[in-house]
Protein backbone atom coordinates (compact mmCIF):
# COMPACT_ATOMS: atom_id res chain seq x y z
CA UNK A 1 0.00 0.00 0.00
CA UNK A 2 1.81 3.06 -1.05
CA UNK A 3 1.43 6.44 1.24
CA UNK A 4 -1.40 8.25 -0.61
CA UNK A 5 -1.60 11.18 1.43
CA UNK A 6 -0.30 14.62 -0.07
CA UNK A 7 3.78 14.77 0.50
CA UNK A 8 6.03 18.25 0.55
CA UNK A 9 9.45 17.74 -2.15
CA UNK A 10 11.22 17.20 1.17
CA UNK A 11 10.69 16.48 4.80
CA UNK A 12 11.73 18.30 8.22
CA UNK A 13 14.53 15.69 8.24
CA UNK A 14 15.91 15.97 4.76
CA UNK A 15 16.82 19.69 5.72
CA UNK A 16 18.54 19.07 9.02
CA UNK A 17 20.57 16.25 6.83
CA UNK A 18 20.87 18.81 3.87
CA UNK A 19 22.90 20.98 6.56
CA UNK A 20 24.36 18.40 8.92
CA UNK A 21 26.04 16.08 5.80
CA UNK A 22 24.62 17.53 2.52
CA UNK A 23 25.93 21.25 3.43
CA UNK A 24 23.51 22.88 1.79
CA UNK A 25 20.27 24.48 2.58
CA UNK A 26 17.11 22.99 1.48
CA UNK A 27 13.93 25.05 1.09
CA UNK A 28 11.25 25.63 -0.81
CA UNK A 29 9.72 28.33 -3.59
CA UNK A 30 6.12 28.99 -4.05
CA UNK A 31 4.94 28.84 -7.46
CA UNK A 32 1.99 31.01 -6.84
CA UNK A 33 3.93 33.90 -5.21
CA UNK A 34 7.16 33.50 -5.50
CA UNK A 35 7.59 33.82 -1.60
CA UNK A 36 10.59 31.09 -1.01
CA UNK A 37 11.27 29.80 2.29
CA UNK A 38 13.21 27.07 4.59
CA UNK A 39 10.68 26.27 6.60
CA UNK A 40 8.70 23.06 6.32
CA UNK A 41 4.80 23.09 5.26
CA UNK A 42 3.09 21.40 3.11
CA UNK A 43 1.52 25.01 1.72
CA UNK A 44 3.29 28.97 1.30
CA UNK A 45 2.57 30.72 4.59
CA UNK A 46 2.72 33.88 2.68
CA UNK A 47 -0.09 32.91 0.29
CA UNK A 48 -1.64 29.44 0.96
CA UNK A 49 -0.26 28.40 -2.58
CA UNK A 50 0.35 25.06 -3.27
CA UNK A 51 2.77 22.30 -4.58
CA UNK A 52 6.06 24.63 -3.38
CA UNK A 53 8.87 24.03 -5.47
CA UNK A 54 12.36 22.33 -4.55
CA UNK A 55 14.49 25.66 -3.86
CA UNK A 56 18.40 25.21 -2.40
CA UNK A 57 18.99 28.60 -0.80
CA UNK A 58 21.99 30.54 -1.06
CA UNK A 59 24.55 30.01 1.55
CA UNK A 60 25.64 33.86 2.30
CA UNK A 61 23.55 36.60 2.68
CA UNK A 62 22.64 39.50 5.34
CA UNK A 63 21.87 39.69 8.73
CA UNK A 64 18.31 41.41 9.86
CA UNK A 65 17.95 40.76 13.17
CA UNK A 66 20.16 39.20 15.53
CA UNK A 67 20.45 38.89 19.50
CA UNK A 68 23.74 38.00 21.74
CA UNK A 69 22.46 35.13 24.00
CA UNK A 70 24.19 34.56 26.98
CA UNK A 71 21.66 31.76 28.92
CA UNK A 72 21.41 29.33 26.35
CA UNK A 73 19.21 26.11 25.91
CA UNK A 74 20.53 23.19 27.13
CA UNK A 75 21.71 21.83 23.49
CA UNK A 76 23.58 24.96 23.49
CA UNK A 77 24.98 24.92 26.82
CA UNK A 78 29.13 24.97 26.18
CA UNK A 79 28.64 27.55 23.20
CA UNK A 80 27.12 30.55 25.34
CA UNK A 81 27.37 33.75 24.40
CA UNK A 82 26.25 33.25 20.67
CA UNK A 83 24.51 34.95 18.63
CA UNK A 84 20.87 34.16 16.96
CA UNK A 85 20.60 35.70 14.01
CA UNK A 86 17.64 35.93 11.11
CA UNK A 87 19.51 35.91 7.67
CA UNK A 88 18.51 37.38 4.61
CA UNK A 89 19.91 34.69 1.83
CA UNK A 90 21.21 35.52 -1.62
CA UNK A 91 18.79 34.46 -3.77
CA UNK A 92 15.84 34.97 -1.83
CA UNK A 93 14.83 33.31 1.44
CA UNK A 94 15.55 34.60 5.22
CA UNK A 95 16.48 31.50 7.50
CA UNK A 96 17.55 31.64 11.49
CA UNK A 97 20.88 30.35 12.75
CA UNK A 98 23.41 30.89 15.18
CA UNK A 99 27.07 32.39 15.50
CA UNK A 100 29.12 30.71 17.84
CA UNK A 101 32.17 32.70 16.83
CA UNK A 102 30.52 36.32 18.17
CA UNK A 103 31.20 36.59 21.63
CA UNK A 104 29.99 40.42 22.03
CA UNK A 105 27.30 42.76 21.10
CA UNK A 106 29.72 44.37 19.12
CA UNK A 107 31.16 41.82 17.42
CA UNK A 108 27.78 41.83 14.84
CA UNK A 109 25.76 44.57 13.12
CA UNK A 110 22.46 44.03 11.71
CA UNK A 111 23.30 44.47 7.49
CA UNK A 112 27.00 42.57 8.07
CA UNK A 113 27.53 40.04 5.35
CA UNK A 114 27.28 36.42 6.68
CA UNK A 115 27.67 32.70 5.37
CA UNK A 116 26.93 29.38 6.19
CA UNK A 117 29.24 27.14 7.67
CA UNK A 118 28.73 23.40 7.70
CA UNK A 119 29.64 21.94 11.68
CA UNK A 120 28.85 18.56 13.71
CA UNK A 121 27.24 20.89 15.88
CA UNK A 122 23.33 20.97 16.13
CA UNK A 123 21.31 24.28 14.42
CA UNK A 124 22.52 26.23 11.45
CA UNK A 125 25.71 27.83 11.57
CA UNK A 126 26.69 31.12 10.03
CA UNK A 127 29.91 33.20 10.07
CA UNK A 128 30.41 36.48 9.66
CA UNK A 129 32.14 36.80 5.90
CA UNK A 130 36.28 37.39 5.90
CA UNK A 131 36.02 40.40 3.74
CA UNK A 132 33.03 41.99 5.65
CA UNK A 133 34.68 45.02 6.59
CA UNK A 134 37.00 46.44 4.02
CA UNK B 1 -25.67 34.45 21.45
CA UNK B 2 -26.24 34.95 25.00
CA UNK B 3 -24.46 37.55 27.15
CA UNK B 4 -21.44 35.57 29.29
CA UNK B 5 -20.28 37.01 32.46
CA UNK B 6 -17.38 36.62 34.51
CA UNK B 7 -18.65 36.16 37.72
CA UNK B 8 -15.71 34.88 40.13
CA UNK B 9 -11.94 35.00 40.13
CA UNK B 10 -8.86 33.53 42.23
CA UNK B 11 -5.40 33.95 41.76
CA UNK B 12 -2.66 32.50 44.20
CA UNK B 13 0.37 34.23 44.87
CA UNK B 14 2.78 33.52 41.98
CA UNK B 15 5.98 33.11 42.39
CA UNK B 16 7.27 29.47 44.40
CA UNK B 17 4.74 27.63 45.57
CA UNK B 18 4.31 24.44 47.58
CA UNK B 19 1.53 22.99 46.10
CA UNK B 20 1.63 20.70 42.64
CA UNK B 21 0.30 22.36 39.85
CA UNK B 22 -3.03 20.25 40.43
CA UNK B 23 -3.29 21.42 44.06
CA UNK B 24 -3.28 25.07 43.33
CA UNK B 25 -5.37 24.74 40.51
CA UNK B 26 -7.82 23.35 42.65
CA UNK B 27 -7.31 25.55 44.96
CA UNK B 28 -8.23 28.79 43.12
CA UNK B 29 -11.12 27.07 41.25
CA UNK B 30 -12.96 26.44 44.52
CA UNK B 31 -12.20 29.86 45.87
CA UNK B 32 -13.81 31.86 42.36
CA UNK B 33 -16.58 29.77 42.45
CA UNK B 34 -17.16 30.86 46.27
CA UNK B 35 -16.58 34.42 44.89
CA UNK B 36 -19.30 34.20 42.17
CA UNK B 37 -21.92 32.75 44.31
CA UNK B 38 -22.23 29.78 42.03
CA UNK B 39 -22.49 26.33 43.90
CA UNK B 40 -19.28 23.39 42.35
CA UNK B 41 -22.73 21.69 40.79
CA UNK B 42 -23.59 24.50 38.27
CA UNK B 43 -20.12 24.32 36.43
CA UNK B 44 -20.97 22.68 33.18
CA UNK B 45 -17.93 22.34 31.82
CA UNK B 46 -14.32 22.89 33.13
CA UNK B 47 -11.04 23.90 30.97
CA UNK B 48 -7.85 24.28 32.19
CA UNK B 49 -4.56 24.91 31.35
CA UNK B 50 -1.26 23.30 32.17
CA UNK B 51 1.11 23.49 29.16
CA UNK B 52 3.42 22.04 30.88
CA UNK B 53 2.35 19.82 33.17
CA UNK B 54 4.84 16.96 31.76
CA UNK B 55 7.19 18.46 34.08
CA UNK B 56 5.19 17.36 36.74
CA UNK B 57 5.23 14.05 35.54
CA UNK B 58 1.20 14.68 35.27
CA UNK B 59 -1.16 14.71 31.73
CA UNK B 60 -5.18 15.03 32.25
CA UNK B 61 -5.57 17.23 35.13
CA UNK B 62 -8.76 18.32 34.63
CA UNK B 63 -10.64 14.94 35.96
CA UNK B 64 -8.26 15.12 39.13
CA UNK B 65 -9.19 19.17 39.62
CA UNK B 66 -13.08 18.26 39.17
CA UNK B 67 -13.07 15.30 41.19
CA UNK B 68 -10.89 17.40 43.59
CA UNK B 69 -14.17 20.14 43.47
CA UNK B 70 -16.57 17.26 44.36
CA UNK B 71 -17.88 17.34 40.78
CA UNK B 72 -16.23 14.29 38.69
CA UNK B 73 -18.97 13.66 36.44
CA UNK B 74 -18.17 17.40 35.03
CA UNK B 75 -16.47 17.10 31.26
CA UNK B 76 -12.96 18.54 30.94
CA UNK B 77 -10.51 19.30 28.35
CA UNK B 78 -7.33 20.77 28.60
CA UNK B 79 -6.81 23.70 26.20
CA UNK B 80 -3.00 24.35 24.93
CA UNK B 81 -1.77 27.90 23.24
CA UNK B 82 1.95 27.90 24.96
CA UNK B 83 1.75 31.27 26.95
CA UNK B 84 -2.24 32.21 25.88
CA UNK B 85 -3.25 28.67 27.00
CA UNK B 86 -6.09 29.80 29.34
CA UNK B 87 -6.87 33.01 27.39
CA UNK B 88 -7.50 30.14 24.62
CA UNK B 89 -9.79 28.05 27.37
CA UNK B 90 -11.32 31.61 28.58
CA UNK B 91 -12.46 31.86 25.09
CA UNK B 92 -13.95 28.00 24.70
CA UNK B 93 -15.75 28.14 27.83
CA UNK B 94 -17.03 32.00 26.17
CA UNK B 95 -18.01 29.77 23.25
CA UNK B 96 -19.84 27.30 25.29
CA UNK B 97 -21.69 29.24 27.75
CA UNK B 98 -22.31 32.66 24.96
CA UNK B 99 -23.32 29.68 22.55
CA UNK B 100 -26.30 28.50 25.06
CA UNK B 101 -24.45 24.79 24.99
CA UNK B 102 -23.78 25.46 29.54
CA UNK B 103 -25.09 27.79 31.60
CA UNK B 104 -21.74 28.20 33.49
CA UNK B 105 -17.58 27.24 32.94
CA UNK B 106 -14.66 27.18 35.24
CA UNK B 107 -11.43 28.16 33.23
CA UNK B 108 -8.31 27.37 35.21
CA UNK B 109 -4.66 27.81 34.68
CA UNK B 110 -1.86 26.34 36.61
CA UNK B 111 1.86 25.47 35.83
CA UNK B 112 4.80 24.54 38.42
CA UNK B 113 8.32 24.85 37.15
CA UNK B 114 10.29 25.80 39.93
CA UNK B 115 11.76 22.29 40.45
CA UNK B 116 13.40 22.41 37.23
CA UNK B 117 16.52 24.60 36.99
CA UNK B 118 16.93 27.95 34.77
CA UNK B 119 18.27 25.63 32.24
CA UNK B 120 15.08 22.93 32.18
CA UNK B 121 13.19 25.92 32.60
CA UNK B 122 14.47 27.84 29.58
CA UNK B 123 14.48 24.39 27.55
CA UNK B 124 10.97 23.69 28.82
CA UNK B 125 9.45 27.33 27.68
CA UNK B 126 12.23 26.65 24.20
CA UNK B 127 10.22 24.16 22.85
CA UNK B 128 6.99 26.43 22.48
CA UNK B 129 8.66 27.44 19.31
CA UNK B 130 9.26 26.01 16.08
CA UNK B 131 11.71 23.24 17.33
CA UNK B 132 14.08 22.24 13.83
CA UNK B 133 13.69 25.98 12.57
CA UNK B 134 13.91 28.35 15.69
CA UNK B 135 15.17 26.34 18.54
CA UNK B 136 17.73 24.14 17.12
CA UNK B 137 19.67 26.77 15.93
CA UNK B 138 19.98 28.29 19.12
CA UNK B 139 16.79 30.75 19.94
CA UNK B 140 15.31 30.73 23.51
CA UNK B 141 12.68 32.78 24.51
CA UNK B 142 14.58 35.66 25.59
CA UNK B 143 16.84 35.34 22.59
CA UNK B 144 13.61 35.28 20.02
CA UNK B 145 12.06 38.17 21.82
CA UNK B 146 15.85 40.10 21.65
CA UNK B 147 15.60 39.65 18.01
CA UNK B 148 12.78 41.31 17.73
CA UNK B 149 13.77 44.27 20.15
CA UNK B 150 16.96 44.83 18.14
CA UNK B 151 15.19 44.67 14.69
CA UNK B 152 12.96 47.45 16.50
CA UNK B 153 15.90 49.32 17.51
CA UNK B 154 17.19 49.16 14.52
CA UNK B 155 14.09 50.83 12.79
CA UNK B 156 12.78 53.22 15.78
CA UNK B 157 16.43 53.74 17.82
CA UNK B 158 15.65 54.53 21.74
CA UNK B 159 17.77 54.91 24.38
CA UNK B 160 17.44 51.68 27.22
CA UNK B 161 15.64 53.85 29.50
CA UNK B 162 13.00 53.78 27.86
CA UNK B 163 12.75 49.80 28.12
CA UNK B 164 13.93 50.62 32.01
CA UNK B 165 10.89 52.44 32.39
CA UNK B 166 8.54 49.66 31.42
CA UNK B 167 9.95 47.49 33.89
CA UNK B 168 10.08 49.82 36.45
CA UNK B 169 6.53 51.05 36.20
CA UNK B 170 5.73 47.08 36.57
CA UNK B 171 7.39 46.56 39.45
CA UNK B 172 5.51 48.98 41.15
CA UNK B 173 2.35 48.01 40.68
CA UNK B 174 3.69 44.76 41.33
CA UNK B 175 4.65 46.10 44.67
CA UNK B 176 1.09 46.94 44.81
CA UNK B 177 0.12 43.27 44.03
CA UNK B 178 -0.43 40.71 46.42
CA UNK B 179 -0.73 38.12 44.08
CA UNK B 180 2.74 38.81 42.61
CA UNK B 181 5.71 37.23 42.02
CA UNK B 182 8.26 40.46 42.44
CA UNK B 183 6.45 42.44 45.56
CA UNK B 184 9.10 45.23 45.36
CA UNK B 185 10.28 48.26 42.82
CA UNK B 186 13.34 48.43 41.43
CA UNK B 187 15.45 51.51 40.14
CA UNK B 188 16.59 53.34 36.82
CA UNK B 189 20.15 52.27 38.53
CA UNK B 190 19.26 48.69 38.70
CA UNK B 191 17.50 48.05 35.66
CA UNK B 192 20.94 49.95 33.92
CA UNK B 193 23.11 47.46 35.49
CA UNK B 194 21.42 43.90 35.16
CA UNK B 195 23.12 41.50 32.69
CA UNK B 196 22.08 41.34 29.38
CA UNK B 197 20.89 38.01 28.77
CA UNK B 198 19.68 38.20 24.96
CA UNK B 199 20.93 41.88 23.45
CA UNK B 200 19.70 44.15 24.03
CA UNK B 201 17.37 42.56 26.47
CA UNK B 202 18.67 43.26 30.33
CA UNK B 203 17.55 40.68 32.70
CA UNK B 204 15.16 43.03 34.24
CA UNK B 205 13.44 43.29 30.51
CA UNK B 206 12.34 39.56 31.22
CA UNK B 207 9.61 37.96 33.14
CA UNK B 208 10.53 35.23 35.51
CA UNK B 209 9.66 32.01 35.67
CA UNK B 210 6.96 31.48 38.29
CA UNK B 211 4.49 29.14 39.88
CA UNK B 212 1.16 29.83 40.21
CA UNK B 213 -2.59 29.45 39.62
CA UNK B 214 -5.46 31.35 38.21
CA UNK B 215 -9.00 30.61 37.43
CA UNK B 216 -12.47 32.68 36.93
CA UNK B 217 -15.96 31.51 36.29
CA UNK B 218 -17.96 32.41 33.28
CA UNK B 219 -21.66 32.26 33.53
CA UNK B 220 -24.73 33.03 31.48
CA UNK B 221 -26.21 36.46 32.21
CA UNK B 222 -29.81 34.72 32.35
CA UNK B 223 -28.21 31.53 34.65
CA UNK B 224 -26.61 34.11 37.23
CA UNK B 225 -29.53 36.23 38.08
CA UNK B 226 -28.52 37.88 41.29
CA UNK B 227 -24.82 38.53 40.59
CA UNK B 228 -22.98 38.51 44.16
CA UNK B 229 -19.86 40.52 42.67
CA UNK B 230 -19.82 43.13 40.00
CA UNK B 231 -19.61 41.11 37.13
CA UNK B 232 -17.24 41.37 34.18
CA UNK B 233 -19.36 41.41 30.92
CA UNK B 234 -17.43 39.76 28.02
CA UNK B 235 -17.81 42.45 25.35
CA UNK B 236 -15.25 40.36 23.34
CA UNK B 237 -13.46 37.05 22.89
CA UNK B 238 -11.32 37.05 20.06
CA UNK B 239 -8.52 35.22 18.83
CA UNK B 240 -6.13 34.88 16.05
CA UNK B 241 -2.72 33.05 14.42
CA UNK B 242 0.00 33.97 12.90
CA UNK B 243 3.12 33.13 10.71
CA UNK B 244 5.07 30.95 13.53
CA UNK B 245 8.23 31.79 12.45
CA UNK B 246 10.31 34.70 12.25
CA UNK B 247 12.15 34.19 9.33
CA UNK B 248 9.03 33.93 7.14
CA UNK B 249 6.92 37.44 8.64
CA UNK B 250 7.04 40.35 6.39
CA UNK B 251 8.73 42.41 9.36
CA UNK B 252 9.73 41.88 12.86
CA UNK B 253 8.22 45.25 13.73
CA UNK B 254 4.99 43.59 15.85
CA UNK B 255 3.20 40.44 15.96
CA UNK B 256 0.33 39.97 13.62
CA UNK B 257 -1.71 37.69 15.71
CA UNK B 258 -2.03 41.04 17.93
CA UNK B 259 -2.95 42.96 15.23
CA UNK B 260 -5.51 40.35 13.85
CA UNK B 261 -7.14 39.60 17.30
CA UNK B 262 -7.18 43.41 18.37
CA UNK B 263 -9.16 44.47 15.07
CA UNK B 264 -11.59 41.43 15.73
CA UNK B 265 -12.52 42.29 19.11
CA UNK B 266 -12.32 45.45 18.86
CA UNK B 267 -15.29 44.70 16.06
CA UNK B 268 -17.10 42.21 18.47
CA UNK B 269 -17.38 44.78 21.03
CA UNK B 270 -18.21 47.86 18.47
CA UNK B 271 -16.01 49.91 20.95
CA UNK B 272 -12.15 51.40 19.51
CA UNK B 273 -8.80 51.76 21.58
CA UNK B 274 -10.01 55.17 22.57
CA UNK B 275 -13.13 53.40 24.66
CA UNK B 276 -10.69 51.15 26.92
CA UNK B 277 -9.98 52.22 30.48
CA UNK B 278 -6.93 50.01 31.17
CA UNK B 279 -5.58 47.09 30.06
CA UNK B 280 -3.59 44.45 31.15
CA UNK B 281 -1.35 43.35 28.07
CA UNK B 282 1.16 40.37 27.48
CA UNK B 283 4.86 41.68 28.56
CA UNK B 284 6.72 38.56 28.53
CA UNK B 285 9.49 41.05 27.97
CA UNK B 286 9.20 44.83 28.23
CA UNK B 287 9.40 45.00 23.96
CA UNK B 288 6.66 43.06 23.72
CA UNK B 289 4.24 45.58 26.29
CA UNK B 290 5.88 48.03 24.01
CA UNK B 291 5.04 46.57 20.76
CA UNK B 292 1.66 45.11 22.33
CA UNK B 293 0.41 48.65 22.44
CA UNK B 294 1.20 49.66 19.07
CA UNK B 295 -0.55 46.28 17.13
CA UNK B 296 -3.16 46.45 19.28
CA UNK B 297 -4.13 50.26 17.67
CA UNK B 298 -3.12 52.76 21.09
CA UNK B 299 0.33 54.27 19.51
CA UNK B 300 1.79 54.41 16.76
CA UNK B 301 3.94 52.29 15.36
CA UNK B 302 7.66 52.98 17.04
CA UNK B 303 5.83 55.06 19.74
CA UNK B 304 4.92 52.41 21.77
CA UNK B 305 7.78 51.93 23.49
CA UNK B 306 7.92 55.80 25.03
CA UNK B 307 4.72 55.20 26.77
CA UNK B 308 6.53 54.12 30.42
CA UNK B 309 8.62 57.18 30.51
CA UNK B 310 6.23 59.41 29.28
CA UNK B 311 3.73 58.30 32.31
CA UNK B 312 1.04 57.37 30.02
CA UNK B 313 0.97 53.99 31.02
CA UNK B 314 1.56 54.57 34.71
CA UNK B 315 -0.63 53.16 36.96
CA UNK B 316 -2.44 56.91 37.64
CA UNK B 317 -1.62 57.98 33.68
CA UNK B 318 -4.20 58.19 30.77
CA UNK B 319 -4.47 54.90 29.91
CA UNK B 320 -2.95 52.04 32.54
CA UNK B 321 -0.87 49.13 31.47
CA UNK B 322 -0.30 46.18 33.67
CA UNK B 323 -1.80 48.19 36.90
CA UNK B 324 -1.30 43.91 37.95
CA UNK B 325 2.64 43.92 37.40
CA UNK B 326 2.48 42.41 34.14
CA UNK B 327 4.22 38.97 33.43
CA UNK B 328 6.77 41.17 33.98
CA UNK B 329 6.33 41.68 37.36
CA UNK B 330 3.76 39.77 38.69
CA UNK B 331 5.69 36.92 37.07
CA UNK B 332 4.57 34.16 33.95
CA UNK B 333 3.28 30.79 35.63
CA UNK B 334 2.77 29.88 31.26
CA UNK B 335 -0.65 28.27 31.83
CA UNK B 336 -1.74 31.03 34.62
CA UNK B 337 -1.22 33.92 32.96
CA UNK B 338 -3.96 34.72 30.37
CA UNK B 339 -6.90 33.54 33.06
CA UNK B 340 -4.62 35.95 35.86
CA UNK B 341 -4.68 39.06 33.68
CA UNK B 342 -9.34 38.35 33.78
CA UNK B 343 -8.63 38.28 37.64
CA UNK B 344 -6.84 41.69 37.95
CA UNK B 345 -9.81 43.15 35.69
CA UNK B 346 -12.49 41.23 38.15
CA UNK B 347 -10.50 43.18 41.12
CA UNK B 348 -10.23 46.57 39.14
CA UNK B 349 -14.19 46.20 38.56
CA UNK B 350 -14.68 45.12 42.07
CA UNK B 351 -12.58 47.51 44.23
CA UNK B 352 -10.39 44.61 45.49
CA UNK B 353 -7.16 46.34 43.87
CA UNK B 354 -5.91 47.78 46.96
CA UNK B 355 -3.26 50.68 46.47
CA UNK B 356 -3.13 49.87 42.85
CA UNK B 357 -6.32 51.50 41.55
CA UNK B 358 -6.83 52.52 38.17
CA UNK B 359 -8.56 55.82 37.84
CA UNK B 360 -11.19 54.39 35.61
CA UNK B 361 -12.84 51.11 35.19
CA UNK B 362 -15.38 51.23 32.89
CA UNK B 363 -13.84 48.80 30.28
CA UNK B 364 -10.54 47.05 30.33
CA UNK B 365 -8.65 44.86 27.53
CA UNK B 366 -6.71 41.88 28.24
CA UNK B 367 -3.96 40.48 25.55
CA UNK B 368 -2.39 37.18 26.00
CA UNK B 369 0.17 36.60 23.59
CA UNK B 370 1.08 32.82 22.55
CA UNK B 371 4.97 32.22 22.01
CA UNK B 372 6.16 34.54 19.58
CA UNK B 373 3.39 35.22 18.48
CA UNK B 374 1.99 32.34 16.97
CA UNK B 375 -1.12 33.22 18.62
CA UNK B 376 -2.92 35.30 20.48
CA UNK B 377 -6.10 36.24 22.67
CA UNK B 378 -7.75 39.57 22.88
CA UNK B 379 -10.82 39.97 25.25
CA UNK B 380 -12.59 43.23 26.33
CA UNK B 381 -14.65 43.55 29.75
CA UNK B 382 -17.03 46.11 30.59
CA UNK B 383 -19.98 46.42 33.10
CA UNK B 384 -23.61 45.88 33.30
Amino acid sequence: MTDELPRAGHAVADFVQGYEEGHKLRGFRCPKCGFVSATWGMACPRCGGRNREERELGQAGRVVAFTLLTVPGDEFLNDAPYAYVVVELDGGGRITGWMPTVKSVDGLAVGDRVHFVPSYKPGVQFAKEADASP
Amino acid sequence: MREAWVVGAASNRFGKMADTGREAATRVSLAAIEKSGLEPKDIGYTFVSNCFGIAEHQAHVGPLINGGLGIPDVPSCTVESACASSSAALHEAFVQVAGGFIDAALVVGSEKLSHLDTLAATSYFAIAADYPFETRNGATFPGLYGTLASAYQAAFPHPPEMLGAIAIKNHANAARNPHAHFQREISMDTYLSSPIIASPLRLYDCCPFSDGAAAVVVAAKEFVKKPVTEPLVIRASARAGSITDMQDRPDLLGLPATKIAGAKAFRQAHMEPKDIDFMEVHDCFTIAEAVAIEDLGFFPKGTGVKAALEGVTVRDGRLPVNSSGGLKAKGHPVSATGVSQVVEVFEQFNGLAHGREVPKTGTALTHNVGATGGSCSVHIFSHR
